[in-house]
């Protein structure tokens, strides 16, 4: 393991591949990712797999746009086979007028940043999902170039990439403290032993606040449990992600045949907990029933939680802490943190390098919150 | 492979039921796993897996999907612990069952 690198990446998620990924592309070589566990253990390979455009705030909307043109061409830039790219599209769901009201706005948003979504009604809805019952459905919003992508082989694709252009990643290796003098972080102390670096990025996913912290900086971000699970594989049935905020629900079939289903729970504690309760199979039940009844004769083979790393807005922190001032945030996505990775890996790789980002991610740094500048995500599950 | 005499299962007057394999008519005994009567009318075969592989029985518990096949339309039906009734409509599965 290096002693000394010019930038070191604390997690290992697609986050912090993507990061470690364009800085080497973009010329800066010596740089390390540590990671806890392997690549995509944490957040990255627990979460729904879906990735749409079809967000509420502008940049949401423009790095997720941006972010799903380089996945329709990722396979072909990382050299890479196969990473499970499916654009069936996103159904979201409305059930009420103001929700209504407020998809229409969304839409006029997205297709002022060039998104490709319409409003339906529900006879449109019902003719792109023939299977859909909820029969309270108001209409609902419809984007075909949203969908599915496999996490674990995007980070993998990322970290090999990365690897091939000299970064070192480092798994099962925990950082465990950072050395400050002058008001910068000049060391991290790791279960590996020390590294001298010479900036550093906090891209540890559910564990950002306590990554922080030990910089002396505190985040107004909390970690909450989310639980997902993944049936037996049938023949293709279902195209788009169907989801519906109202009912925290989302429902993916995967290419490989399997429906991923996803349920958000309000009533859900802070905290790092990733157990998984039958009582989310029994709730997740009863919204299949109302809302895809032919598919609760599918038998669940498998049952997970993740965890999503909340900020007050719903949009991730992305750019220079402040203090420490080289130390670097890439936290926070909210839930929706793997369908914005490629965007995220670039624009922060291009900040630490001193280069104009492609996208202005300035509005979306650390002191927004000190400034109240609060534009808060209404399209979250 | 039909066992009809057992030291402690009492199989008492076994009722004899018709279902359809394929099309063709067959007779089991009523409440034996439908791969069972499938196995004494000498069918082995009972799906193909989405790489197009042969499978018939393998665990024969409900645990592996080996004998998973096309029931009154319902695919991935677990034949090897699902009871036959009078009438039923049992189909080779190929690949991924499609959902009704």
């Amino acid at each position: 393991m290096k002693r000394s690198v010019e930038v070191a990446i604390v997690g290992g998620g697609v986050i912090g591949c993507s990061i470690a990924y364009h800085l080497a592309n973009l010329g800066c070589r010596d740089v390390a990712v540590y990671e806890r566990g392997y690549p995509s253990c944490g957040s990255t390979g627990r979460c729904g797999a879906g990735v749409r455009a079809q967000w509420g705030t502008e940049m949401n909307c423009r790095l997720a746009h941006e972010s799903i043109k380089r996945f329709e061409r990722l396979e072909e830039d990382l050299d890479y086979p196969d990473i499970e790219f499916k654009q069936g599209g996103y159904l979201i769901l409305a059930f009420s007028p103001a929700q209504l009201r407020q998809f229409e706005r969304n839409v006029a948003l997205q297709n002022s940043l060039g998104i490709p979504s319409r409003v339906v009604g529900p006879d449109e809805a019902r003719d792109i999902v023939p299977h859909l019952a909820a029969p309270d459905l108001v209409g609902a919003t419809f984007c075909g170039t949203d969908g599915h992508c496999n996490p674990f082989k995007v980070t993998d694709a990322y970290a090999r990439a990365a690897r091939r252009l000299g970064v070192e990643i480092n798994t099962y290796t925990s950082v465990t403290g950072f050395e400050q003098q002058g008001g910068r972080v000049v060391r991290l102390e790791t279960t590996a032993g020390p590294v001298e670096c010479g900036a550093v990025v906090n891209a540890a996913g559910p564990f950002s606040a306590q990554v922080a912290a030990m910089a002396g900086l505190e985040l107004p971000v909390f970690s909450q449990r989310h639980q997902v699970v993944v049936t037996e594989p049938v023949a293709p049935k279902q195209r788009p992600m169907v989801i519906s905020f109202a009912h925290g629900f989302y429902c993916q079939q995967t290419p490989h045949g399997s429906f991923i289903l996803g349920l958000g729970d309000p009533a859900e504690p802070r905290g790092l907990d990733i157990g998984h309760s039958w009582q989310f199979l029994a709730d997740l039940a009863e919204k299949v029933e109302h809302l895809l009844p032919s598919l609760g004769r599918l038998r669940a083979v498998r049952q997970w939680s993740g965890l999503y790393n909340v900020t007050p807005d719903a949009q991730p922190i992305l750019g220079p802490a402040g203090q420490p001032a080289n130390l670097w945030l890439a936290v926070g996505f909210s839930g929706h943190g793997f369908m914005l990775a490629p965007m995220v890996g670039l624009t922060i790789a291009q900040g630490i390098l001193g280069m104009e980002a492609e996208i202005p991610i300035d509005r979306l740094v650390l002191a927004r919150f000190a400034r109240g500048e609060l534009v808060p995500e209404p399209s979250v599950v | 492979m039909r066992i009809t005499e057992h030291p402690i299962l009492d199989f008492g007057n076994p009722r004899m039921v018709q279902f359809t394999f394929e099309g063709r008519c067959l007779e089991g005994v009523e409440g034996e796993p439908i791969a069972a009567a499938l196995h004494a009318a000498g069918i082995r075969l009972l799906r193909h897996s989405p790489g197009g592989r042969p499978r018939g029985l393998f665990c024969a518990i409900g645990n592996c999907s080996s004998c998973y096949m096309v029931v009154d339309g319902v695919p991935n039906v677990r034949t090897c612990v699902e009871p036959l009734r009078q009438g039923m409509v049992v189909c080779r599965q190929h690949g991924h069952g499609d959902l009704p």
